[in-house]
């Protein structure tokens, strides 16, 4: 049997229908992903940047968290720098006092002056010994949730927090340090021996109502606890004011990167507007222009000539 | 000469022209038949000769339609099909897999896992605020009620793909009893007739659609009878003479499902089936991977809990259960339950030590997070091949199909030429019967 081909009237049909239908799925494809910004509709579109698109979602989102993290902790330290300060001006007030107390020429009512004020500043330095983050966190315990310092019937102020730091992310694979313990800023060895800015106050004021012993004496011997008490207060105020430098450069940092992913993620999921507007525009002139030659070469039938 | 005789060949003549308009009008009527192929009209002239006493006499008869011709390549045929199966094969499995993406992509359980990782890193900021605690509690919950949505989905996509399967082996079967049916009707039909044609259109429509289901391969004999074998292994009969095959289907526990032909398991190597087969395939490989992502989240996140003290300082208890994306829940009721302190801590302790782990187990390279990004990205991966392939197939199919068409469609300008010849011919024939007339007239007019 011979080969006849023919211009088959149906295969024509067949085909400028698959043709047009082609031009008019990029047309829709285009559009939506004008109308949604979103270059990839599902992952097989494009399984490596559905990947990566995904990372970087991850990426911002813990970011995101991370900045929080870090905004909270550069409040927690600088509250805790705060107290600190006023801890310094504390002892600073006391030195004050004490140097005043080991003046012969004070007398015991004057110095019985000086030991109140001497109680209620060590008072206050209780008080801020247990101050609080903005949140009710006590400041100076630690990972401990109770209280850092408690006083007992006898008024001996002792530690009740434990020594763990503990840390906050603050960006991939960085933790800070929450704050600082109490004991690293109250506590400190005096001549061998363990003592405390509680301590050294209380003995101080005990020693200027005692009416046996020598006072001045007592509060020239205090004045060497009480520095050494300012110097570890002032210490530990350094390394908070260390840390907020690090927090604050941490959040630089953080601000940097969530700006370079935001550019990535444009960069991989983004519609580019120019180039699609451009690209629709082209497959409408071309889906115009075959629609235009269908139905010119589809009423081309020689039927209109018989 | 006989003006009788004259007259007679006119008659045929325009008998044979009127039926070639017919058929011509058959063949416009049809253009837009998919299953019919052109007809072309076969004429032999008609002579008719007898010897009186060794004396040859011969008389010239006209002529007569000999046979309705029905055209068609069976080389073609097979090409168109054998394409046709492929492409099918590779729509059918891109359709069963894309039910897979959209149940994974649209339950959002890797937006999910990321949100409580999120939730998680922040309530390291502050362990003992309530808020976070209840945050992060609640956006677990989430987490597993998300692995729970995308399991069903992943059923549902399943169920969808099994469905296609019950549907098609009944297709099949109806196809190949009437293809048997057809067979049959075959082999007492006069060769050349139209009825003959008709039954090869009907045999060639029934073949195209077996083709979209199945594989096949298909051997004519002399009737036009067509033996078919499933392309696969074994290339089991299917129809053979007046008798049909019944393909059977079964579905295992993991939803894979598994053909027969009377009884004998087979392996179709082309068609929807064997493309439905293959998605139903790589939909339980994605079910176990999700059922391994949910584990490693219940595992790694249980193994961080009890290592830790809750806030009271009493041990961590397991945040999940289950061991499945379909089975695991929360467990934890209380956001107070939540261990973010080792082992060993008071109660009350802000230390993050357990939380900590917590989070690492989420993230890590091993964990749901990673673990769900690879499976998203392995049935992304395999619709994006899959895709290129059918777009190379569709090619393949489509010149085929083109070709057949050239070879069997209707081109309506051949037909329109057709018709003015055939009715010039027409027209002509009536000419020689009124010049017959007219002799006769005038033999009867002689005095």
């Amino acid at each position: 049997m011979a080969i006849v081909t023919t211009n088959s009237t149906l295969a024509f049909f067949d085909r400028s229908l698959g043709q047009m239908n082609g031009l008019r799925a990029t047309l829709e494809r285009l559009q939506t992903q004008i109308a949604t910004g979103q270059r990839i509709e599902r992952g097989s579109e494009d399984p490596a940047a559905a990947s990566r698109l995904r990372s970087l979602l991850r990426s911002e989102r813990l970011g995101e968290v991370e900045a929080d993290n870090a905004a909270k902790l550069e409040q927690d330290l600088t509250v805790a720098s705060d107290e600190i300060g006023r801890v310094s001006e504390i002892l600073i007030r006391v030195r004050e006092l004490a140097v005043q107390a080991a003046s012969d020429t004070q007398g015991p009512d004057a110095r019985a002056v000086i030991a109140e004020e001497i109680e209620q500043l060590n008072e206050e330095l209780f008080a801020r010994s247990n101050a609080q983050t903005l949140t009710g966190e006590p400041l100076f315990a630690g990972t401990s949730g109770g209280p850092a310092y408690t006083r007992d019937a006898s008024g001996t102020v002792t530690y009740s927090g434990n020594l763990e730091e503990g840390t906050v992310p603050a960006g991939p694979g960085i933790e800070v340090a929450r704050g600082i313990a109490g004991p690293q800023i109250f506590e400190f060895d005096l001549g061998g021996t363990p003592t405390s800015a509680f301590a050294v106050m209380a003995d101080l004021s005990t020693a200027l109502r005692s009416t046996t012993a020598d006072p001045s004496a007592a509060a020239t011997s205090a004045i060497a606890g009480l520095d050494e008490a300012l110097d570890t207060a002032t210490r530990s105020q350094t390394v908070l004011g260390t840390r907020v430098a690090w927090v604050e450069a941490l959040q630089q940092n953080q601000i940097d990167r969530s700006i370079t992913l935001a550019e990535q993620r444009s960069e991989v999921g983004d519609t580019d507007i120019a180039e699609a507007i451009t690209q629709l525009q082209q497959t409408l002139t071309a889906l115009e222009a075959s629609q235009a030659t269908f139905s010119r070469v589809s009423s081309l039938t020689l039927f209109n000539a018989i | 000469m006989m003006p009788s005789a004259l007259l007679n060949i006119g008659r045929t003549g325009a008998a044979a022209a009127r039926a070639g308009i017919e058929l011509t009008a058959q063949n416009i009527a049809n253009a837009d038949n998919q299953d019919y192929a052109r007809r072309t009209l076969a004429r032999s002239e008609i002579v008719l000769s007898a010897t009186i006493d060794l004396n040859p006499v011969e008389s010239l008869g006209g002529v007569r339609v000999s046979a309705i011709n029905r055209s068609g390549d069976e080389f073609l045929q097979i090409e168109a099909r054998d394409s046709n199966s492929d492409l099918a094969s590779a729509q059918a499995e891109i359709s069963g897999l894309r039910g897979a993406e959209t149940a994974l992509e649209q339950s959002q359980v890797y937006e999910t896992l990321v949100g409580l990782e999120a939730a998680l890193t922040r309530l390291e900021s502050d362990p003992l605020d309530p808020t976070l605690r209840t945050l992060a509690l609640e956006t677990a919950r989430q987490a597993s009620d998300t692995f729970g949505i995308a399991d069903r989905a992943l059923g549902t996509a399943r169920g969808l793909v099994q469905t296609e399967i019950t549907v098609g082996v009944e297709q099949i079967n109806n196809l190949a009893t009437r293809l048997a049916a057809i067979n049959a009707d075959l082999v007492g039909t006069r060769d050349g007739s139209a009825r003959q044609a008709e039954l090869f259109d009907a045999r060639d429509a029934a073949l195209r659609g077996l083709s979209d289901e199945l594989g096949i391969t298909v051997v004519l004999d002399d009737f036009g009878v067509a033996e078919v074998r499933l392309a696969g292994s074994p290339s089991e009969l299917l129809v053979q003479q007046a008798t049909a095959s019944t393909l059977t289907t079964a579905f295992a526990a993991d939803g894979t499902a598994t053909l027969a032909v009377n009884g004998q398991a087979v392996t179709p190597a082309s068609g929807a089936m064997a493309g439905r087969q293959a998605a139903l395939e790589a939909q339980a490989a994605a079910q176990t991977e999700l059922d391994a992502v949910a584990l490693s989240l219940v595992s790694g996140a249980n193994a961080a809990q009890t290592g830790g003290v809750d806030i009271n300082g009493n041990a961590g208890q397991p945040l999940f259960s289950g061991s499945s994306a379909g089975t695991i829940t929360l467990a934890l009721s209380d956001p107070d339950q939540i261990a973010t302190a080792p082992a060993g801590s008071p109660a009350g302790s802000r230390n993050t030590g357990a939380l900590g782990n917590l989070i690492a187990a989420i993230g890590a390279d091993t964990g749901p997070v990673t673990g769900f990004d690879g499976l998203l990205n392995g049935v992304s991966s395999r619709i994006a091949g899959l895709e290129t392939r059918r777009e190379g197939l569709a090619i393949v199919a489509d010149s085929a199909r083109a070709q057949l068409l050239a070879q069997t469609g209707v081109d309506l300008d051949t037909e329109a030429a057709n018709l003015v010849r055939l009715q010039q011919a027409f027209e002509a024939s009536s000419r020689v019967m009124q010049v017959a007339t007219e002799l006769f007239d005038t033999i009867l007019a002689l005095r």
